[in-house]
């Protein structure tokens, strides 16, 4: 066998489909398209990451399959060094409760890592969201471990960059923007293949935030409020 | 019932204060009293001849490396002061006797442990957790039990006859009489307390003054003697002093290790936890260095304790050699038994509020939030941050118009060509707290496919607000 891949193998950089034993876990993510395409849904536990352009829709993508979770544990839901404020009011009509969200804003990028880290494997956390732009390969296998230990789900966000190479977690995924809503590739799956690229159709969800480019309603005459109230 | 009362003495307390620390066993160390002579030593010490009393002269001159160290009442005080406290979990009434020993007593404390060596047995074991060295009596009177502990009789009986057995054999001069006193006993032939309580108490009371008299009859337990009884603090405080400066802070941890296992037995002892420590570094030439460290939900052992300030630590920087330390606590409360749910499934090894502390403790302050919610139009004053995974109730919103889920604190001019989708909403309002908003906000997307929220004020400039992410 070809000295690379067995090396690649012993780094737990690749798979072998005879390797897998059964899909993983998962859990809903809220949009059929892309339950569809995981077979399930997001992972129920471990890493996934995410490499995005910000304000494309990749926080509304994601962000619905928290609201179940929390809906459903008593656990926490972490954001670590969000590269914007997060908006309470957005967080409230998601439908979050927002005493059970914590916000870490590190002084830098190594004690982000470190509480990541110290969040997933307390056990209290359910979902860690760290935005990072360079996780190592060692760094990523860690936060991977101690995500199973816990029994939560890690979201790195990182920006597309040139050199940019995928880590070895349970989910890698690639997004881009769509008019109609998101633009997903995943690129790399723990017991499953890559995929073509699809779109998630937000129109439903999100109808301010799409656009419906090629089917022309007709345009009901303004309303004007005050009056039909 | 007839009274009885245990002293404790306690010879050695500055000294047993040291013991913490390893050098100060392996080498001579003599304490000095403000006249040069040696009031307290250790084995080391004694085993090189050097004996109580001695002047620093002559102990110096059998050792050539000798270790002194001036004595300090305030570390008397403080170490007492504990004993005490630990003490009064047994016994009710205890007093600050004299500056060198406990006044306990007993006689009313016999009907709740059934007899006095089951008492003394409970007592015991408690001293011997402080790992100090001490002598005891019991005694008819606060007096006699003195007298008997401090002569280092260690023996504890109900019997009265017994008592007074021992103590016609011992000597005036260690009596509390002075010595200008004792001096006109002996020259009367009364050298012993046996000679003293021969004389008829008439016959005393001609030739000596009242204090002789007080004192006698005190001993005896024909007086009252008035004792004041300790009332114990409700907070943990305990001071070291350090008998070798410290100056690097991962060595630190071991001394403090002991403050809080004596923290930890406090508030176990109570059944208490605490939020807050306050550990006050004494630095050499320098102003002290507090260093706060709390636990969200409250704590009382001292591995976690001690794991967080080993974070916190991390991140000090000490300036100058540290010579001593104090640990006190915050407000204390009583422990509420853990909820956990049987049905929940796996549960984590730490519960929210630990973590909170363990990431506060490394990451510092101004670092975890929550968000929250205000009633007010400004999109700026209805997103907060407060602090972490406080109940607050959030304010129900007056709107349900969508809003970005990134808000920048403060806008920013925007520099992209955007095209608009949705808009506008117009915000004016605030014109009462001197920061009004007059904004039309749109809906905007970028030619890379990017949701913005922009809004444009009066003069026409154009911002960018928040990013539906």
């Amino acid at each position: 066998m070809n000295l690379t891949i067995d090396e690649l193998k012993n780094k737990r950089l690749i798979w072998q489909a005879n390797q897998v034993s059964g899909a993983q876990n998962t859990l809903p993510s809220g949009f059929e398209a892309l339950d569809a395409h995981l077979q399930g849904g997001l992972p129920e536990r471990g890493v996934v990451d995410i490499s995005t352009a910000i304000g494309i829709g990749e926080l509304r993508l994601l962000l619905p399959s928290f609201v179940l979770r929390q809906q459903s544990s008593e656990k926490l839901l972490v954001f670590i060094a969000p590269p914007v404020r997060l908006n309470g009011p957005m967080l409230l009509q998601l439908g979050f409760d927002l005493t059970r969200i914590l916000i870490i804003e590190p002084k830098n990028a190594k004690d982000a890592l470190w509480s990541a880290e110290q969040c997933l494997k307390s056990g209290c956390c359910e979902g860690v969201f760290l935005w990072h732009q360079s996780v190592e390969i060692h760094q990523a296998k860690r936060l991977q471990f101690a995500a199973e230990t816990g029994g939560a789900l890690s979201i790195i966000i990182r920006q597309k960059t040139h050199e940019h190479f995928s880590l070895p977690v349970s989910l890698t995924m690639d997004l881009a923007a769509a008019p109609e809503g998101i633009d997903v590739t995943i690129t790399k799956r723990k017991g499953g293949s890559h995929s073509e690229p699809f779109v998630v159709n937000m129109v439903k969800a999100w109808p301010a935030l799409t656009r419906r480019l090629p089917i022309r309603k007709n345009i009901p005459l303004a309303t004007i409020h005050s009056l039909t109230d | 019932m007839h009274s009885l009362w245990l002293y404790l003495h306690f010879p050695n307390l500055q000294l047993d204060s040291y013991a913490l620390e390893e050098r100060a066993i392996t080498s001579p160390l003599v304490i000095l009293d403000s006249t040069n002579s040696i009031v307290q030593l250790n084995q080391a010490a004694r085993d090189l001849g050097i004996n109580i009393q001695m002047t620093l002269g002559t102990a110096a001159a059998l050792h050539h490396d000798l270790q002194v160290v001036p004595f300090n009442p305030k570390i008397e005080e403080q170490r007492l002061s504990l004993i005490a406290q630990n003490l009064y979990l047994i016994v009710s009434d205890i007093s600050f006797f004299s500056p060198q020993g406990l006044l306990l007593k007993v006689h009313n404390m016999l009907g709740l442990y059934g007899d006095l060596n089951t008492l003394w047995g409970m007592i015991r074991k408690q001293l011997t957790s402080h790992h100090v060295h001490f002598s005891y009596a019991s005694g008819h009177s606060p007096l006699a039990a003195k007298l008997l502990a401090v002569r280092g009789w260690n023996k504890v009986t109900c019997e009265h006859e017994e008592i007074r057995r021992a103590l016609k054999h011992i000597n005036l001069v260690f009596t509390d009489l002075t010595s200008k006193e004792i001096g006109k006993l002996n020259s009367v032939g009364i050298k012993t307390v046996e000679e003293l309580f021969s004389v008829p108490f008439g016959d005393l009371a001609k030739r000596f003054d009242t204090q002789v008299i007080t004192y006698l009859g005190q001993l005896r337990g024909d007086f009252k003697h008035p004792v004041d009884f300790f009332h114990p603090k409700e907070h943990f405080q305990q001071y070291i002093e350090l008998l070798y400066e410290i100056e690097r802070s991962d060595v630190l941890i071991k001394p403090i290790q002991h403050l809080l296992t004596s923290l930890e037995n406090f508030l176990l002892q109570r059944d208490e936890l605490t939020q807050q420590l306050h550990l006050t570094l004494y630095q050499r030439d320098m102003p002290p260095l507090n260093v706060k460290i709390g636990s969200q939900q409250g704590e009382y052992r001292a591995r976690t304790w001690s794991a967080l300030l080993t974070l916190r630590f991390e991140s000090l920087v000490l300036n100058a050699p540290i010579v001593a330390l104090q640990l006190t606590t915050g407000k204390t409360f009583v422990r509420s038994p853990d909820k956990q749910d049987l049905f929940l499934g796996r549960q984590g090894a730490v519960s929210r509020l630990q973590l909170v502390s363990l990431l506060s403790a490394k990451l510092g302050e101004n670092v975890l939030f929550s968000p929250g919610t205000m009633n007010d139009y400004r999109p700026e004053c209805a997103s907060k941050y407060t602090p972490p995974l406080e109940v607050n109730e959030s304010a129900a919103l007056y709107h349900s118009s969508l809003r970005p889920s990134l808000l920048l604190p403060v806008p920013i001019i925007l520099s992209e060509v955007v095209s608009i989708m949705q808009g506008p909403e117009r915000i004016s309002t605030g014109w009462w707290d001197h920061h009004s908003v007059v904004r039309d906000y749109f809906i905007a997307m970028s030619q890379n496919g990017q949701w913005f929220w922009i809004f444009r004020t009066p003069e026409k400039q154009w911002f960018l607000h928040g990013i539906f992410s």
